[in-house]
C-alpha cells in the first residue's frame, strides 16, 4: 500500500455499540375518579412513536444468533444495507438509503455512535450485549435526537423479575477458519421481605477470528477473482446490570458495557500489519421514581490505530458525560379509550476529546436538548403524537425538530386488523467531532444537518384460522436531507454542507405464521426498494453525479427466513439478496455485482437433570457466494461453526 | 552452471514464438489489434477502493474505452496503478492494493491487453514506477513498506526478465525511490515528495548495480530528460540542471519571485523538449482551503522562472505532452470518487476538449 499518505495518516476510524431502555406506559384505572393520573412503567420512546414502523426483535431469535454480531444479524432480520470491510471488519450501516451517520444507535437510551465518527462499528457490537432490540424505521429525531434521519436502533437491558433465584450460562462456539467464540454469566433475581426486589446480570463475553481461509483469493461463477485480505479480529465485553425494585415501584438502576475489540490486517507480517483497536467503557445510572426518570451515564470511547509493531499508534480518546431527566403525566379518561401521555424532558451532553488527529489538547464541548413528547389517543381506532425537540449548542443553531404521528385502525376485530399510518418529521444529525475539530480538514464553521421524512403505511394482520395467521405492511416514505456534508477534494478535503440527498423507496413486509401443539414453521420476507440520491449541484462536475443512486445503496434488497421447529429443536434458514451496488458517485467503473446469501440454523435444546443445554449448528454462507468487501476483497464463503450452551438454575431461592 | 530447466523451457518456446512470427512477419502483414495506437491514460483510483484502471483514448476520434484491462480479462486489476509502460510488446502496470502486501505486477500482451503473466505480491511492496531498461528487460522502483510512523525505508528497484515474466535481482537504492529514467545504459533513479532522500542513484543497466549516486538536493523529484540530453530534477524548491556524463549539477533555476506557499509539481517537457511546463498550485487558507493554481512554462536555457503568465489557468495532478502533436494532455479528478477528466490543450495553452476518464487519470502513455 503506498500513495495519499496523508490519507493513511488522516483516515478517520471509529467506535462503538449500544442498547435502551424500553417502555409501555400502561394505564391503571382507578375507580370512582373520571380521570386519573396514571403511573409510567418504563420509558420506552417506542410508546411516542406513533405512526412510524418499528420492529420488535424477541429474545428467542437474539438467543438463537447469540453467537452473531449485530452486522450479521440485521443484514437478514431487515432491509437495511451494510457496508462491510471484510469478515471482522468495518462494518457500517446504510438506513433507508442514508449514510452511517444517519441512524441512531441508542443503549439504553443513550446514543452511543462515536462522537468523533458518529457512527457505530456495527461489527463490534455482539447480539450478546443487549436483551431487546428494536429497529425503527424513518426519523425519529424529535423522540431519539441527533443521527436518527434514517432509522434508530434501539438496544435496551431488560431485568427478568420473573426468574427465580440465580441462572448461569456458560457456553463456546467453534467455527471454520479458526474462529471461537465463548460466554458466561449469571443472572439473579432476590427478594427480600419487605418486598424490595433485587435483580441483575453478569456477563463477560470474548471471540477470536483468526480467519484462516487458506486462500489467497476467491473467483465468482463469471470469472472475477476478489484477493482475499488476510486479517483477525479479536473482541471480549463486560456487563454488569443492576436494579433495584421497590415495591412501590421506584427503581434504581446500573448498567456497565465494557468492550474490546482488535482487528489486525496482515496480522502474520509485522513489516505490513494494520491494527485498529477500539474500546468502550459505557456506565449508565437510572433511578425512576413515580413517574420521573433521572439517568447520568458516562462513556468512553478509545481507539488506537498504527503499523506495525503498534507501539506508537495514533491515539483518540473522547469522553461523555450525560445527564438526562424525564417525567410523563399520563391521564385516562374513565370508561373511555382517550388517553393522553405527555411526557417532557431534557438531556445534557458535555465531551471531552483527546484526539491525536485533532491536533493535541483536549477539546470540549456541551450539547443540550430538551423535548416534550404527547401521545393521544382518541377512541380505540384513532391514536396520534406530537413531538418537540431542540437541541442546542455553542456553535451552532440545529434545527428545531418537531413530528407528527397518526395510526388508524380501519378494522379491527378478532381475525382482522387493518391499521393506517402516517408521520410527517423533521430531523437532524449534529456535525461530529472530526467534521469539527480534524486539523486542517475539519470546519469550526460546520453546520447540523436536517431532513424531512414523510411517510404513510398499512398494516394487515390475519388469523385464518386457529394454527394460522399471516401479516403484511407496507411503507412509503420520502426523506429528504439538506446541509448533507460532504469532504471536498476541490477543498483539499475540507468539510462542508454541500450536498442535499433524497431517499425515497417502499418496503413490503409479510409474514405466515404455523403453530400447532408443540410444531412452530413459518416464512417471513421483506422487500425493499431504496432510491438514494444527490440533488444538489455545488460544482460543475456535480452534473455528473446528480440523480444518481448513491455508492453502496442497493436499489434492491429481499431478505427472507423460513423455520420450522418441533419441541426443543427447530431449523432456520435465511436468504438476502442485493443488487448491484455503485462503488462511484458517477457510476462509472464497474458496479458490484448483485448477489444471494443463505444462512442455516439448527438448534436445540438437550437436558441433562437442571442443566439444559442449547446446540446451535450453523451454515453461513450456504452456497458459498463469492462477493466483495468495500475494497474489493472476497468476503467468507461457506463455513461452518458448532455452539454450545449450558444453562440452569443453581441456586434456587 | 545448472541450467534452470523453467527458464530454458521457456526460452525454446519463446525462440520458438519468435520464430514463428519472423516467418509470418515475411509472407504476411500482422493483422492489427485494438491497442496498437492511442494514449493510454493511467487512472491512479482511489486508493482505499483498490479501482486502479487504465483507459484507452484515439486521439484522432476521440473514442473512449475504459478499464481496457478488465474489457481483456474479465477480471479488474486489484488495487490503484502507479504506473503503466510497454516493453518489447509486453505492457507492465503497476498495481497497488491498499493492503500492505498484496501489490502485485500484471504483464499483459500490450497489443491485445490479454494478461501473461503476473509478478506475485511476495516480490514487491509499493512498486512506483517502471521504464525500459533493456530489450526484454525492465526496472520497477519500489517504496518497500512504511516505517511505523509512515516515513520511507530505503527502496529498491526489481530487475524483471520479460522472457521469463520473473524479478532477477532487487538493486538497493535511496528512500522514496519513485521516477526514473534510462538514458544509455544508465537508469536514473529519482525520489518522491516527503522522502527526505537528497540523492539519485544511477544504476548501470548492463550489470544491474549502482554505478553512482549524486547529491541533487532536497527530495529530488524527476522530470526528464530536455533536447540537449540534460536531466532535469526538481529539488528544495528549484528546478536543476544535471549533466549526465560529468555527473555534475549545471544550475539550479530559482523562482523569480518565489511563492511561500505555492509548490510545484506535474512535470512535463514540451514536445521539442526545450521547455518544461509545470503546475504551481497552493490551498488558498482564506478561501476555505481552495485548491488553487495554475501551469507554468519555462525555457531550458531561462536565467529564472516566471510566473507572471500562465500557459493554463489550471492545476493538473499529471501532465504529459503528446510527443506527436505536441498538444498537452492534463489528468483532472473533481473527486476520487467519480471520474476524471483529461482536458486536452494546444502547444500555447488553448483548450481543445475534455474528454473522461476513470478514477484518478494521472499518467499517459502516447503510442
Amino acid at each position: 500500500m503506498s500513495f495519499v499518505v496523508y490519507s493513511v495518516r488522516y483516515r478517520i476510524l471509529f467506535s462503538l455499540l449500544g442498547l435502551v431502555l424500553p417502555v409501555f406506559g400502561y394505564a391503571q384505572e382507578i375507580a370512582n375518579k373520571q380521570i386519573d393520573e396514571v403511573k409510567v412503567t418504563g420509558f420506552a420512546t417506542e410508546h411516542f412513536m406513533a405512526g412510524l414502523k418499528v420492529q420488535k426483535i424477541d429474545s428467542a431469535t437474539l438467543a438463537r444468533f447469540q453467537f452473531q454480531t449485530l452486522a450479521d444479524f440485521l443484514q437478514f432480520q431487515s432491509p437495511i444495507a451494510f457496508k462491510s470491510y471484510g469478515s471482522g471488519q468495518l462494518t457500517s450501516i446504510s438506513f433507508r438509503g442514508t449514510s452511517a451517520m444517519h441512524t441512531a444507535v441508542l443503549w439504553n437510551g443513550l446514543n452511543i455512535n462515536s462522537p468523533m465518527a458518529g457512527q457505530t462499528d456495527f461489527s463490534t457490537v455482539p447480539v450478546l450485549g443487549f436483551d431487546e432490540m428494536s429497529i425503527q424505521y424513518g426519523s425519529a429525531a424529535s423522540c431519539v435526537g441527533t443521527d436518527a434521519v434514517g432509522g434508530s436502533i434501539l438496544l435496551s437491558s431488560v431485568p427478568k423479575w420473573k426468574q427465580k433465584g440465580t441462572n448461569f450460562t456458560i457456553g463456546g462456539q467453534y467455527g471454520s477458519f479458526d474462529n471461537y467464540n465463548g460466554q458466561m454469566g449469571l443472572r439473579f433475581v432476590k427478594v427480600s421481605k419487605s418486598g424490595l426486589q433485587f435483580s441483575g446480570k453478569t456477563l463477560l463475553y470474548g471471540s477470536q477470528f483468526n480467519n484462516h481461509f487458506n486462500a489467497t483469493e476467491r473467483t465468482d461463477n463469471k470469472g472475477i477473482t476478489y484477493p482475499i485480505e488476510p486479517s483477525e479480529t479479536a473482541q471480549k465485553g463486560f456487563i454488569q446490570d443492576l436494579y433495584l425494585k421497590k415495591k412501590n415501584g421506584n427503581m434504581l438502576s446500573l448498567n456497565i458495557w465494557l468492550t474490546d475489540n482488535k482487528l489486525a490486517i496482515q496480522p502474520d507480517v509485522i513489516v505490513f500489519r494494520e491494527i485498529t483497536q477500539s474500546k468502550a467503557y459505557r456506565v449508565l445510572s437510572a433511578y425512576q421514581f413515580g413517574n420521573t426518570n433521572v439517568k447520568a451515564g458516562f462513556v468512553k470511547d478509545i481507539l488506537d490505530y498504527g503499523t506495525g509493531d503498534f507501539l506508537t499508534p495514533s491515539h483518540s480518546e473522547t469522553d461523555r458525560y450525560i445527564a438526562r431527566a424525564e417525567h410523563e403525566f399520563s391521564i385516562k379518561k374513565k370508561d373511555s379509550f382517550q388517553q393522553t401521555s405527555l411526557r417532557i424532558g431534557g438531556e445534557f451532553v458535555h465531551y471531552v476529546a483527546k484526539v491525536d488527529g485533532y491536533g493535541g489538547g483536549s477539546i470540549t464541548e456541551s450539547r443540550q436538548d430538551i423535548f416534550a413528547l404527547l401521545r393521544q389517543q382518541f377512541t380505540q381506532k384513532l391514536t396520534a403524537s406530537l413531538n418537540l425537540r431542540q437541541a442546542f449548542s455553542t456553535r451552532y443553531v440545529a434545527p428545531f425538530t418537531p413530528s407528527f404521528g397518526l395510526e388508524y385502525a380501519i378494522i379491527s376485530n378478532e381475525k382482522t386488523q387493518i391499521k393506517l399510518t402516517g408521520n410527517i418529521a423533521k430531523s437532524y444529525r449534529l456535525p461530529t467531532l472530526n467534521e469539527r475539530y480534524w486539523k486542517v480538514l475539519g470546519n469550526l464553521n460546520i453546520q447540523p444537518e436536517s431532513g424531512l421524512n414523510k411517510e404513510i403505511g398499512a398494516n394487515w394482520k390475519q388469523v385464518i384460522s386457529t394454527n394460522l395467521n399471516a401479516s403484511l405492511g407496507v411503507n412509503v416514505y420520502h426523506n429528504l436531507i439538506d446541509n448533507w456534508t460532504y469532504w471536498n477534494p476541490d477543498k483539499g478535503y475540507r468539510v462542508e454542507n454541500l450536498q442535499q440527498v433524497l431517499s425515497q423507496g417502499f418496503e413490503i413486509m409479510g409474514s405466515v405464521k404455523y403453530l400447532k401443539d408443540k410444531t412452530l414453521a413459518g416464512v417471513s420476507a421483506t422487500y425493499a426498494y431504496t432510491d438514494a440520491t444527490q440533488q444538489k449541484v455545488y460544482d460543475v462536475y456535480a452534473v455528473d453525479i446528480i440523480g444518481k443512486q448513491l455508492i453502496y445503496v442497493p436499489l434492491h434488497t429481499l431478505t427472507g427466513t423460513a423455520y420450522i421447529g418441533k419441541g426443543d429443536w427447530s431449523l432456520n434458514i435465511q436468504g438476502l439478496y442485493n443488487s448491484e451496488r455503485f462503488i462511484t458517485f458517477d457510476h462509472s467503473g464497474r458496479p458490484f455485482p448483485s448477489y444471494f446469501i443463505v444462512n442455516s440454523t439448527v438448534s436445540g435444546k438437550i437436558h441433562f437433570g437442571k442443566i439444559q443445554s442449547n446446540l446451535i449448528f450453523q451454515v453461513n454462507n450456504l452456497t458459498d457466494t463469492v462477493y466483495p468487501s468495500v475494497r474489493k476483497n472476497a468476503m467468507p464463503g461457506r463455513s461452518f461453526s458448532m455452539g454450545l450452551v449450558f444453562s440452569g438454575n443453581v441456586f434456587k431461592q | 552452471m545448472q541450467f534452470n530447466t523453467i527458464y530454458t523451457r521457456s526460452l525454446a518456446v519463446s525462440a520458438l514464438i519468435l520464430g514463428l512470427n519472423a516467418c509470418k512477419s515475411t509472407s504476411e502483414p500482422e493483422p492489427s489489434q485494438p491497442y496498437d495506437t492511442g494514449v493510454f491514460v493511467i487512472n491512479r483510483g482511489n486508493f482505499f477502493d483498490n479501482n486502479g484502471s487504465i483507459s484507452l483514448i484515439n486521439a484522432t476520434t476521440k473514442a473512449l474505452s475504459f478499464d481496457i484491462f478488465q474489457i481483456e480479462n474479465v477480471n479488474s486489476l486489484a488495487g490503484g496503478v502507479s504506473d503503466y509502460a510497454e516493453v518489447d510488446g509486453k505492457g507492465i502496470i503497476l498495481v497497488d492494493n491498499a493492503t500492505a502486501g498484496k501489490d502485485a505486477i500484471e504483464i499483459v500482451n500490450a497489443r491485445t491487453f490479454k494478461s501473461v503473466a503476473k509478478i506475485p505480491s511476495s516480490d514487491l511492496e509499493n512498486p512506483r514506477y517502471v521504464v525500459k531498461a533493456g530489450t526484454n528487460k525492465a526496472y520497477v522502483t519500489c517504496w518497500d513498506a512504511f516505517n511505523t510512523d509512515y516515513s520511507y525505508k530505503p527502496g529498491y528497484v526489481l530487475v524483471i526478465d520479460l522472457t521469463t515474466n520473473k524479478v532477477t535481482k532487487k538493486i538497493a537504492v535511496q528512500k522514496g525511490a519513485n521516477k526514473l529514467l534510462v538514458i544509455g545504459n544508465e537508469a536514473i533513479v529519482a525520489t518522491t515528495t516527503y522522502s527526505e532522500a537528497t540523492t539519485i542513484s544511477i544504476i548501470d543497466t548492463q550489470t544491474d548495480a549502482i554505478k553512482q549516486t549524486v547529491e541533487i538536493g532536497y527530495e529530488p523529484q524527476l522530470i526528464g530528460s530536455d533536447a540537449n540530453g540534460k536531466v532535469w530534477f526538481y529539488a528544495d524548491g528549484k528546478f536543476v540542471k544535471f549533466n549526465l556524463s560529468s555527473k555534475v549539477v549545471e544550475s539550479r533555476i530559482a523562482f523569480a519571485s518565489a511563492s511561500s506557499i505555492k509548490s510545484a509539481g506535474s512535470f512535463t517537457f514540451n514536445k521539442e523538449k526545450t521547455a518544461i511546463l509545470f503546475a504551481y498550485s497552493y490551498a488558498d487558507a482564506a478561501d476555505n482551503y481552495k485548491q488553487k493554481g495554475e501551469t507554468y512554462s519555462f525555457g531550458i536555457n531561462d536565467s529564472s522562472i516566471s510566473t507572471t503568465k500562465p500557459v493554463i489557468n489550471k492545476v493538473f495532478s499529471g501532465l504529459s505532452t503528446d510527443p506527436n502533436t505536441g498538444n498537452i494532455y492534463g489528468g483532472f479528478s473533481p473527486s476520487l470518487k467519480q471520474a476524471g477528466y483529461v482536458f486536452r490543450y494546444q502547444a500555447n495553452g488553448t483548450l481543445i476538449d475534455s474528454l473522461k476518464a476513470g478514477i484518478g487519470p494521472e499518467g499517459f502513455l502516447f503510442k
